[in-house]
């Protein structure tokens, strides 16, 4: 009998001429997404490929290690074909030296506006948004509608368990609405290897588990139009309620829980951070001239009254130790500068965080978040995008900055330009000759081996959670439910 | 005849339950997306004093202008933004100025506050372009087609009703009854700004009107296209199937896709080829810069004259260098932004075949959210870099950026006085203006009202041709 019911339900969708249209839309919208989303990928893979060889061609050309800085770009990632999340929204790339914090900045939509009036359309979206509202319009009227129509009464003339009905329906209703989203998401898949995506084990795995999410989410919007349905006595009041109910849970629950997240928990702006910083870098410089003020100070003081000759040899005696005193002056006021701004950094992080983790939190009130949050942390396009590489640049920036030192020392501080004034031989500006390219095969390379994302337990929970609430809904609904 | 049309679908309609829940949530929504404008508004504006603050801050103490370093100028909050985001969040909203030089704007809303990044806002806009355009179809999907099926399509033509009439009748019957109701959450919305102190000025009260005539424009092209589709269809179930799937295509498919088509069809230099060129530039002229500081010879023999020498020529270099890049970069930057206005240009003519993107368009031209943003708030910072230069340069007799050596005699000991920042000149942003911000929309609004009188006329064609039985 449950076989039958399933089989019932099954061809009841698959003959009707929405299943027909709705695979159509969804085959469509799929395809022509990941065909999108593979052609920006690889426009995007030529971009950072060309900022790399140019980065490495501006190195090439220095000609003294002082002031030698590199610029480091974020590597395009082929799961961002079917969840972009936040890449574009994100900095492209970050300057590494010794004076300036690492800051990811330039975004692909800063850079080119014309792709934020309206935004990619990925896989996600497709699901989050065209699927869900499909899933309902199958099932909105999937009990009501048969009592209208007077079949559901013919059906309990037969000595039919309400609970095999009600699995049935939603049993009969998943199989037969999950082909519009499995067989296109095979297709996409294909396209992803006749393309020769460079797609690695783990990215598979990301894109099975994405699957995985996706018919969750499916799931509970198919539960969803059951209980309606299952819980009102015309389709026409199912619908509107089935709607009203997406609207609320897919477009406005996930934005108002940020945006009240926004208003409970304030951030300062990155600007605000960046004044502090310099506020306190310019107290620290101007500390450090007057300290090596009170040195030049102290060498002329001691060397008043010394004929010509003891003067020299006092400052040929004197003059390593007092430049590496300055040396370490200015070290340790760089230090200082960089301590502080990694504090001020880490404050804005961890107000960030707070704000990011109550705004996530009340939008997971929406299986539409859970879904979202989940896709984007295994496609690795959350906000945990932007904190990863700025960790990964951090420890990058003390290596690169390291070696740069040692190699201003070995080549003996050259590239700097000096200008000096004397009372006797007056003023002269000098620049060291020009000793041609420099070697920079030895320039410590950035890893781009990111951590590996965890899994999304608590994203996936929740989905799981709505769909067997609304699926028990459905269930209880339906077993108090008048058939005539 | 008309009249009793009209009053029989304004009492259908006004009192189903249908309308009263669809009222209730859509109040709901527009008057939550004034408010959240309004605190969006208020926090933006605090970050906004708070980095202004910050900015002074770091130039307290300094005894020397040439020593000021870091300034920055910053994009203020606009209200309307807050209710059509348009690419206010997307672009950067920080430049540091110097005496000279290129500025770039950075620290995008977007790449600051990720999280808002995820779901985005829920301004009006949103809830105009999404959440109405829904509910006028699953208003009017079923305004002919539904009488059919329930008969009583039939008892009204049982009548001498003409077909005409009968159209004209529902049509402005179903737009008076839904959009004439949502004028009032709109009302209260306006009126909760000022409550929340977001205080508008004549201007941005006209635009903001513009923005929701828009706003019903597009409404009102979605009820007459979904009357005209339900006079194509005998079947509710299938007018509201097409009207999804047109739905889908017009607001979320077409849109996006005309830009990535433009994308495809269009090649713009990308900025990392431009920056690339001109920092290899710049290195160049320093190079030659470098070579003619290490051959001078000054002409006194005191050694501080000398030094003036040297530095008077280092800011000549830096004049002519300055001039030399900005040549250089602004062929660069002209080339680039020429091929960008192509693909813009091309992108927002094929994204126009929908009317959400139209309506889009309008309400970021009306709100000064769209495209010209970024180079409104450019534009408006490289003037203000002449006057911080020119005040500079009265104050130390030196342009400051570029590279440059400084030394700064102090003659008579004491302790230098610290400067007042405050009297650096302001940065006064200037939005544009509401006629050239109508000027540019006025087509986009055109085109709405054009939509509406499409659907309407087909709907009209369609309905004369129906089979009432």
């Amino acid at each position: 009998m449950f076989k039958t019911l399933v089989q019932k339900e099954l061809k009841s969708i698959l003959l009707s001429p929405k299943f027909t249209a709705t695979f159509a839309v969804c085959t469509l919208l799929m395809l022509l997404s990941t065909y999108i989303g593979i052609n920006e990928y690889r426009s995007s893979v030529k971009q950072f490929e060309t900022a790399q060889q140019l980065v490495s061609q501006e190195l090439r050309q220095a000609n003294s290690w002082m002031g030698m800085n590199n610029r480091i770009f974020r590597r395009p990632d082929p799961m961002q074909i079917f969840v972009t999340g936040i890449t574009n929204d994100i900095g492209r790339w970050s300057r590494v030296d010794d004076f300036n914090p690492i800051k990811l900045q330039h975004s692909s939509y800063s850079d080119d506006p014309i792709f934020a009036v309206f935004r990619f359309i990925d896989f996600t979206f497709i699901v989050q948004i065209v699927l869900s509202l499909l899933a309902l319009l199958f099932t909105y009227d999937a009990i009501n509608g048969e009592r209208e129509s007077g079949t559901l009464k013919l059906v309990f003339s037969n000595a039919i368990p309400r609970v095999h009905y009600t699995v049935a329906k939603f049993t009969g209703s998943w199989l037969g609405l999950v082909i519009p989203l499995t067989i296109p998401t095979a297709m996409c898949a294909l396209l992803i290897l006749l393309y020769k995506v460079p797609f690695t084990a783990a990215h598979w795995g990301a894109f099975g588990a994405l699957l995985g999410a996706s018919l969750l989410y499916f799931t509970f919007f198919i539960a969803l139009g059951l209980f309606v349905s299952a819980i009102t006595r015309h389709s026409n009041v199912s619908f509107l309620v089935s709607f009203v109910v997406w609207i609320v849970a897919v477009l406005i629950i996930p934005r108002a829980g940020v945006i009240a997240a926004g208003n409970i928990v304030h951030v300062p702006s990155v600007a605000e951070i960046e004044g502090q910083r310099d506020s306190y870098a310019k107290d620290k410089w101007e500390q450090l001239n007057q300290e090596s003020q009170k040195l030049f100070e102290n060498r002329r003081e001691a060397v008043t009254g010394m004929s010509e000759e003891e003067k020299k040899k006092y400052e040929d005696d004197h003059m390593w130790t007092a430049m590496l005193l300055q040396d370490s002056l200015r070290n340790n006021t760089e230090k200082e500068i960089n301590s502080y701004s990694v504090k001020l950094n880490e404050d804005l992080r961890n107000k960030k965080a707070e704000q990011e983790q109550l705004g996530f939190a009340l939008s997971r009130l929406s299986p539409a978040s859970a879904y979202q949050l989940t896709v984007m942390k295994l496609a690795r396009t959350d906000i945990g995008l932007k904190s990863t590489y700025e960790d990964v640049l951090n420890s990058y920036r003390t290596t690169f900055t390291n070696y740069i030192e040692k190699k201003q020392k070995e080549s003996g501080q050259e590239g700097g330009i000096r200008i000096t004034m004397d009372s006797e031989k007056g003023f002269s500006f000098s620049a060291p000759r020009e000793r041609g390219t420099l070697d920079i095969t030895g320039i410590p390379q950035f890893d781009y081996t990111l951590q590996q994302a965890g899994f999304p337990l608590v994203d996936m929970g929740i989905l799981f959670f709505f769909s067997a609430i609304a699926f028990m809904g459905a269930f209880i609904g339906f077993l108090k439910y008048d058939v005539r | 005849m008309i009249r009793l049309l009209v009053e029989k679908e304004l009492r259908e309609i006004i009192g189903s339950a249908k309308f009263a829940v669809s009222f209730a949530v859509c109040s709901l929504l527009i008057i939550l997306s004034f408010y959240s404008g309004a605190t969006n508004y208020k926090n933006t504006v605090t970050q906004y004093e708070a980095a202004k603050r910050a900015n002074f801050r770091q130039m307290e103490g300094v005894t020397d202008w040439f020593s000021v370093r870091n300034h920055r100028i910053f994009l203020p909050p606009q209200p309307l933004a807050t209710l059509v985001s348009g690419i206010s969040n997307d672009i950067g909203r920080t430049i540091k100025v110097e005496g000279r030089g290129e500025l770039d704007a950075v620290d995008s809303r977007y790449n600051d506050e990720p999280a808002f990044a995820v779901f985005r806002f829920l301004d009006l806009e949103f809830i105009f372009q999404i959440v109405l355009s829904l509910f006028a179809i699953v208003f009017a999907y079923d305004a002919i087609n539904g009488e059919k099926e329930q008969g009583t399509l039939r008892l009204s033509f049982a009548n001498a009703v003409p077909k005409e009439k009968y159209i004209l009748g529902k049509l402005i019957g179903t737009f008076t009854s839904l959009a004439v109701p949502l004028l009032v959450p709109i009302l209260i919305g306006c009126l909760l700004l000022p409550a929340l102190g977001v205080a508008l000025t004549g201007s941005e009260w006209t635009r903001l009107a513009l923005i929701i005539l828009a706003g019903l424009l597009y409404f009102g092209v979605f009820l007459s296209l979904s009357v005209c589709v339900s006079a194509l269809t005998h079947r509710s179930s299938s007018s509201f199937l097409l009207l999804l799937v047109v739905w889908i295509f017009a607001v979320l498919i077409i849109p996006r896709a005309s830009v990535l088509l433009a994308g495809r069809a269009v090649d713009v230099p990308s900025v990392d080829e431009l920056a690339s060129q001109k920092i290899r530039f710049s290195s160049q002229l320093w190079k030659e810069d470098r070579a003619q500081m290490a051959a001078f010879k000054g002409t006194s023999s005191d050694p501080m004259k000398q030094f003036e020498e040297f530095q008077q020529m280092m800011q000549k270099q830096n004049d002519e260098r300055d001039k030399k890049m900005q040549e250089f970069s602004g062929a660069l930057n002209e080339d680039r932004e020429n091929k960008q206005r192509v693909q813009q240009r091309l992108a927002l003519s094929i994204a126009r075949i929908s009317p959400s993107a139209v309506f889009s368009m309008a309400a970021a031209s009306l709100a000064s959210t769209s495209l010209d943003l970024k180079d409104q708030f450019r534009n408006e910072a490289t003037a203000y870099q002449k006057s911080y230069a020119a005040f500079i340069k009265a104050k130390t007799g030196l342009v400051p950026g570029g590279r440059m050596v400084v030394m700064r005699q102090e003659i008579g000991g004491g302790k230098p006085k610290p400067i007042d920042p405050y009297e650096l000149p302001a940065f006064k942003y200037n939005p544009q203006s509401t006629r050239d911000a109508l000027n540019n929309s006025l087509f986009n609004l055109g085109l709405l009202f054009v939509f509406n009188i499409i659907f309407f006329a087909g709907a009209y064609i369609a309905f004369l041709r129906y089979d009432v039985r």
